[in-house]
């Protein structure tokens, strides 16, 4: 037991790099009492597979908060550590954001620094070359075993790392730290564990703060937090003076997107929270004590990996006829018969999404009285090629138009439409969710480390 | 009988990875918590009706004292964001909670 209680702060103010810009009073409010590093959330699997799949980045705020987080880090000596850069934590992401961080650094006039990042793909032939000498790939969430034709089907695959990558950009001296994927919890715990706090404590805090400032009350994005890690405990403080970090909120945040409020896994091992403790210190903050952690052997490492489906556009079709209304799942069949007739022999998938029925949810959705006196339906058409799937997506919307409802009143169109179909993203699926052994908590990230500044 | 948006503080869903959504009900006190806990609104039969699921795809139902919450998870019919999937966030499949009767 240290003689005299010691303690490390860190501090965070978005839990998803780029969605909204950070509050900037509740950061500048936090920055100047100084924290021992500041980090950030840039991505994770949340949105979807298309942005690993094709290497695009969701938010549109990316630049201003890189800009925020690295002249207010460097003004004051702060180290800066990003997780999972440019969304997906692909190569692409973290060589982007580097990019992006030393554009800032010139333009600035930010004195000189030194910057590491770490990568986190693997490339599909590695993950099938293991599953053709006989190792097993168990898919998590409901995932069959992964094969290895499935890994080499995959656009891109990434594998989730744990805290060691950033703890060897530590010992290298970065002052600015851009991580490839992984998991949202290490970020934070990294430098904690580094200087010698518990290591279950310091995953915890990593939990706690990962979303920045939804772990208090009431709900706010993109505020900034400080967790404090002692020998003894975690603390958990807002700095936008409207919230509060309390028992609840601290227990509530605990259960946030994940399966359980009681595990947390990470690549190492698994966090146990089933005996923690929570206490409002202050009219503010709350306090968490003891989680526990479960080494892991061997050490499993996550893998999530997406394949491209094809190009997609998306078609908007509102109806307003009573009859045709009544006459919906006729009015699809038709639309799906006159799809089938075209381009039957074409490789292409057709959605229709009903709003008004059960647009959201689809077959979670447990209404089924009389839909309401309009229906919007979204089409959404993908196939191989971007002028397939136009032409694809157009006709599925014109036979909405151009439906034949018996005893129809309606003889100039029986929907009303949009202008033109929309092109959107690519269509991709995540078909690499599974787990796979290493040896060594550093194999799959390589680190580099470069200079930045003027 | 009152529905479950007059008992709960929060009523939430998202994803737990890419292919399950997990459901939140966190109650303002013990009370309210242990009605609807006892009470079987949310049991996981009951989860499973409303959303005309089989049971097997509720992979995790828990009680959780300690933030007056009840927590269960679903399997998705398809992971998040694949072509078809509309709410890849899963952040509104809570919807059909918010007026359910609690007896």
């Amino acid at each position: 037991m240290p003689a005299t209680r010691r303690e490390m702060r860190i501090m965070i103010s978005t839990g998803h790099l780029g969605t909204a810009p950070s509050g900037a009073e509740s950061f500048l409010a936090a920055i100047d009492t100084m924290p021992d590093y500041l980090v950030a959330d840039g991505g994770s699997s949340d949105p979807g597979p298309v942005y690993l799949g094709s290497n695009s980045v969701l938010g549109q705020f990316v630049e201003e908060e890189l800009e925020l987080f690295l002249v207010e880090s460097r003004k004051r000596g702060i180290p800066l550590i990003i997780g999972s850069a440019g969304d997906s934590g692909s190569n692409h992401g973290v060589d982007e954001t580097v990019r992006q961080l030393r554009a800032i650094a010139e333009r600035d006039r930010i004195p000189r620094f030194r910057i590491g990042w770490f990568y986190s793909e693997v490339p599909g032939e590695a993950v099938a070359a293991r599953i053709a000498g006989g190792e097993r790939l168990p898919g998590l969430g409901g995932f069959p075993d992964l094969t290895a034709e499935e890994a080499l089907r995959a656009s891109r695959i990434v594998a989730v790392a744990g805290v060691e990558p950033f703890m060897q950009l530590l010992d290298a001296g970065c002052d600015v730290i851009v991580g490839g994927r992984c998991g949202d919890v290490c970020f934070t715990a990294a430098p904690c564990i580094r200087a010698g706090f518990p290591v279950a404590l310091a995953y915890h805090m990593g939990k706690m703060i990962e979303c920045a400032s939804l772990v208090a009350e009431p709900f706010m994005g993109k505020e900034a937090i400080i967790g404090t890690i002692t020998d003894e405990d975690i603390r958990i403080t807002p700095y936008h003076p409207g919230q509060r970090v309390t028992v609840a909120s601290a227990a509530g945040h605990s259960m946030y997107e994940r399966e359980t409020p009681y595990f947390e896994h990470a690549l190492g091992g698994v966090l146990d929270m089933r005996a923690c403790r929570y206490e409002e210190m202050d009219a503010r903050s709350t306090r968490i004590s003891g989680a526990r952690f479960i080494p892991d052997d061997p050490l499993t490492v996550k893998l999530e990996g997406a394949r491209k489906v094809g190009e997609r556009y998306m078609g908007i079709v509102g109806i307003r006829d009573p009859h045709v209304i009544r006459n919906l799942d006729a009015a699809i069949a038709w639309c799906r018969s006159a799809v089938a007739r075209q381009f039957g022999t074409t490789e292409h998938e057709l959605h229709v999404h009903v709003f008004g029925r059960n647009g959201v949810l689809g077959d979670l959705e447990p209404y089924s009285g009389p839909p309401p006196h309009e229906v919007c339906l979204v089409i959404e058409g993908l196939a191989a090629t971007d002028r397939l799937a136009h032409k694809l997506t157009d006709f599925a919307v014109r036979m909405f138009f151009l439906a034949r409802i018996p005893g129809s009143k309606g003889s100039s169109g029986l929907a009303a439409t949009t202008k033109e179909t929309m092109r959107s993203s690519p269509g991709f699926v995540w078909n690499v969710n599974h787990t796979m052994r290493i040896g060594d908590p550093m194999e799959l990230f390589p680190v580099h480390v470069g200079e930045a500044g003027v | 009988m009152p529905k479950l948006h007059e008992l709960a503080k929060t009523i939430r869903s998202k994803n737990a990875g890419v292919n399950q959504i997990t459901f939140d009900v966190i109650f303002p006190d013990a009370a309210s918590y242990a009605r609807v806990r006892d009470g079987g609104a949310l049991s996981s039969k009951a989860v499973a009706a409303l959303f005309r699921i089989p049971p097997e795809r509720i992979t995790d139902h828990v009680t959780f004292d300690l933030a007056n919450a009840i927590k269960f998870t679903i399997l998705r019919a398809k992971p998040s964001g694949s072509p078809g999937d509309w709410d890849i966030l899963g952040c509104q499949a809570y919807g059909p909670l918010v007026d359910l009767d609690v007896p």
